[in-house]
């Protein structure tokens, strides 16, 4: 459903996303895990198109990205790390204008945003403006309008950040109802508790390179270790870093 | 530690990348050995000093290595910054020099108009600084991105006030202390001012800057106390836009042009006493008049005593400053910070915006409703809608005073040769216009460009939504403009008939080219509208329309003049005369239709490659 061929994007002379290439399948939730800068919020930013990549192709759904961007975005969802929205219209206003650009038909336009509004117990602020919300209902807010065409592929970058224990356990939820519908969800996360609870398969990229590929179990076979924690750890962090958490934890 | 299969041997390489971890963990020096120690201490990183101009070193560090880190087009931009710098200085010299030496040359009553340009020099100062002042103060003591880090911190509110203080000061004031050294060195060469004159106008622009700052932020500081929450922000922009609008209308219908007029005055003696009257004895601008005069030698006056009146007001309203910012601050800006809710609110206005987009093509009807929405309910942008409202106002009433009449050749003149200009001067108003409510409009979409750009919708349907959104409005008011200034001069038919249909071009090319550079300079982080405008994309916008209006009128004044000079001549137009004239317009039209062509085809390519890291 998602592939990532030979990935490539640099900046200047910094390269982020150094030759990745991904093959993801129909109704599987990826985990991307990585250290702080290590590419995965280039890759996803290249995967939706708000950036262009140097060298590579990402084709989403059978559409080539670069060829066809508008069916590879018609069928995606995206839900940024940062829950940036029109700070000046009301959350209702904004699901109806997501409704339109994404074509959702006028006669179920309505009840869809209704729908989703309960669905993200967002109903008593539907009309309040957005720059009312705190961060948690923004990010509500972004999860709404990014389900309200249906798509076929979800990409998400750090979906728990602000989210309330109740928010994040919908989330959670929600992934799961999605995957088993057929849904294909591109998750970036730091929180390794939600990769290995919910992840098929992971990947972790380190300074623009893909260093592991596979799911819990092969990790954990590969890497020795129990835990994700200890995997993750032992695959990206430095020496010098894990001897301050050894320290910090004595 | 071990390697996995398929795990990169740039590995220890990308671990370098994995930046100041020891730095960023301080407090755990105990548990660490002694080297580590000191290397996690945080007060390796504390400065010594406590005071104020600790708070203003993020700033001055971001100014320097902006500076140090400036690339190629960072110094291109500079660089034709700094040209039209030095050429507006020397436009600004070259009129007050010559204007000056001309006041010599009237004997008796050239030293007093000497006296009344100064005074209203920095009367008008003190007006644009005492309205930038509040703006700028709104933004530096409310809407500032560091106040939430630095309200917390253990900063006392008179050291706070100072640092930002002093922020306004300098963002506000800048400006006008560049632009205003042409115009004192100019006085300073014609009436032979020695070292002690330039030396005093440094010291009197001391406290006559410190005054307008003073008050802008009291005036903050005491709004944002007092009007009510939720609103407060909003509610200050509107009254500062609005007060320098209304100071703007006022000071235009006044008609100071009168002071220079003598005719409009009964006899000479009531001229001369109207000049000599200082505009108010309680304004700083007039001390710093009195204070100026004496070391021209245009006056015998008591410069010590304006100097020391300056200085102490100046003094006061800080002492006063500080001890509100100390009272009313955390409260004020624990205001600020609420929204506004607008359950039940304004839906009739939402139900008319809604209708008004739906005169436009479906495609389009959800982009252009959303950007009248929130163009309406953002204070910041709409607000301007009180300078834009003062500056046609103006327009008008300049025209609607013209003193047409007299001599049939003169008012053959007045009429053509002066709508004529109207025409370039209606232009310049257009761009003027733009470059507050189409330049910015790309950027306006900031950190929610995501939205678009991620959406399976061709960009060049928001450039197309943008651009109709600006022109049809602004294509109305200079047709209005246009129509109303060419009424009141009573001009012939053609000459009607030519403003219309040449603004209607220059509005679609004005418009356009107003995107393309908003695209090309995009600002997705600024805090406001207004700064977007004044950015270097601005400035470059306003120089590129300056020079855009000017090639079409100039490429219209031929056809202008021989239509006019065969009128007033009586004399039939040749064929050569015909064909100079259609191949003029021809090439006028060409030029308005290249620019808006070029402008669309480039900026829709343009936006739908633009990449966005935000």
């Amino acid at each position: 459903m998602i592939q990532l061929e030979h990935l490539t994007k640099r900046f200047g002379s910094f390269t982020a996303v150094n030759d990745l290439c991904l093959d993801i399948a129909e109704g599987e939730i990826f985990g991307f895990l990585g250290p702080n800068g290590a590419g995965k919020t280039t890759t996803i930013r290249v995967m939706m198109g708000l950036l262009k990549p140097t060298a590579g192709r990402v084709v989403l759904g059978g559409h080539d990205l670069a060829k066809n961007p508008l069916a590879a975005k018609a069928i995606s969802a995206f839900i940024p790390d940062r829950p940036f929205v029109y700070e000046k219209i009301s959350g209702r206003e904004f699901l109806d204008f997501i409704a339109g650009l994404y074509q959702v038909p006028a006669a179920t336009r309505q009840s869809r945003v209704d729908e989703s509004l309960e669905l993200f117990a967002l109903s008593d602020w539907g009309d309040e403006l957005v720059e009312n919300y705190s961060h948690g209902m923004k990010q509500r807010l972004v999860v709404a309008a990014a389900l309200l065409h249906d798509p076929q592929i979800l990409v998400v970058d750090e979906p728990m950040i602000g989210m309330d224990p109740i928010g994040a356990r919908m989330f959670k939820a929600l992934l799961r109802s999605l995957s088993l519908k057929g849904k294909t969800v591109f998750m970036s996360t730091h929180s390794l508790e939600v990769a290995e609870e919910l992840c098929d398969r992971i990947g972790i990229i380190l300074g623009g390179q893909l260093i592991a590929l596979g799911t819990l179990d092969e990790l954990q076979q590969h890497a020795n270790e129990g835990r994700l924690e200890d995997i993750f750890l032992k695959l990206t962090a430095a020496p010098d870093m894990l001897e301050v958490i050894e320290a910090l934890r004595a | 530690m071990e390697k996995l299969p398929g795990v990169s041997n740039q590995l220890s390489e990308s671990r370098k990348q994995l930046p100041g971890v020891r730095k960023q963990l301080p407090g755990v020096s105990c548990q660490l050995p002694e080297k580590k120690a000191k290397q996690f201490s945080i007060n390796n990183w504390q400065p010594t000093t406590g005071n104020w101009l600790l708070l203003l070193v993020p700033r001055f560090l971001a100014a320097r290595n902006g500076v140090r880190r400036m690339g190629r087009e960072g110094q291109i931009r500079t660089l034709i910054l700094s040209t039209l710098i030095v050429l507006f200085w020397c436009g600004i010299f070259w009129f007050f020099d010559r204007t000056l030496d001309y006041f010599r040359t009237i004997p008796d009553l050239g030293p007093v108009l000497s006296q009344k340009l100064l005074s209203m020099v920095f009367l008008t100062f003190f007006a644009i600084l005492l309205f930038s002042n509040v703006i700028t103060s709104l933004s530096t003591f409310f809407l500032s991105r560091d106040l939430l880090l630095l309200i917390p911190a253990p900063v006392p509110p008179a050291r706070l006030f100072a640092a930002k203080f002093v922020e306004t000061l300098v963002d506000s004031s800048w400006m006008v202390l560049l632009f205003s050294g042409p115009a004192f060195l100019a006085y300073g060469v014609v009436h032979g001012g020695g070292l002690t004159y330039y030396l005093m106008v440094l010291l009197t622009f001391i406290p006559f800057l410190v005054i307008p700052a003073a008050l802008g932020v009291i005036a903050t500081l005491i709004l944002a106390y007092a009007l009510p929450a939720q609103r407060g922000k909003d509610m200050l922009l509107v009254f500062s836009t609005l007060f320098l609008s209304l100071f703007y209308l006022l000071f235009r219908l006044l008609q100071p042009e009168k002071l220079v007029n003598p005719e409009a005055f009964s006899d000479f003696l009531a001229f001369v006493a109207a000049m000599q009257t200082p505009t108010s004895p309680f304004l700083p601008s007039t001390w710093a008049t009195e204070i100026i005069l004496p070391f021209l030698g245009l006056t015998d006056g008591d410069a010590l005593f304006y100097y020391l009146l300056l200085v102490s007001t100046a003094l006061f309203l800080l002492v006063a400053g500080s001890f509100l910012a100390t009272h009313l601050y955390p409260l004020g800006w624990s205001k600020a910070q609420e929204g506004q809710r607008r359950r039940g609110l304004h839906r009739w206005w939402d139900m008319a915006v809604q209708g008004l987009a739906g005169f436009f093509p479906s495609a389009l009807r959800g982009m252009v409703a959303k950007d009248l929405k929130i163009f309406f309910r953002d204070t910041g942008q709409w607000s301007q809608l009180f300078m834009l409202l003062a500056l046609i106002v103006v327009y008008v009433y300049n025209f609607s005073v013209l003193p047409i009449g007299g001599s049939a050749l003169r008012t053959f003149y007045l009429q053509n040769v002066v709508s004529f200009f109207n025409l370039a001067l209606a232009g310049f108003v257009m761009a003027a216009i733009a470059v507050r409510f189409v330049f910015p409009a790309i950027s306006l979409e900031g950190k929610t460009f995501w939205v678009l750009k991620s959406a399976p919708v061709p960009l060049r349907r928001l450039w197309w939504s943008k651009f109709w959104v600006g022109l049809l409005p602004l294509l109305f008011l200079g047709e209005l403009l246009v129509s109303i200034t060419n009424y009141f001069l009573g001009v012939s038919t053609f000459m009607m008939i030519l403003s219309a249909s040449t603004l209607f071009f220059l509005t679609f090319g004005i418009v356009a080219l107003g995107m393309a550079v908003g695209v090309a300079y995009p600002n997705f982080t600024a805090e406001h509208s207004a700064k977007i405008a004044a950015s270097f994309g601005g400035v470059l916008y306003m120089v590129l329309c300056i020079g855009f209006i000017g090639l079409v009128t100039v490429l219209e004044a031929l056809p202008v003049y021989v239509i006019m000079s065969s009128k007033l001549q009586h004399l039939p137009l040749s064929t050569a005369q015909w064909s100079s004239i259609i191949t003029s317009l021809s090439l006028s039209l060409a030029l308005a239709l290249g620019v808006f062509a070029f402008s669309t085809r480039w900026s829709i390519t343009r936006l739908e490659e633009m990449e966005i890291s935000l």
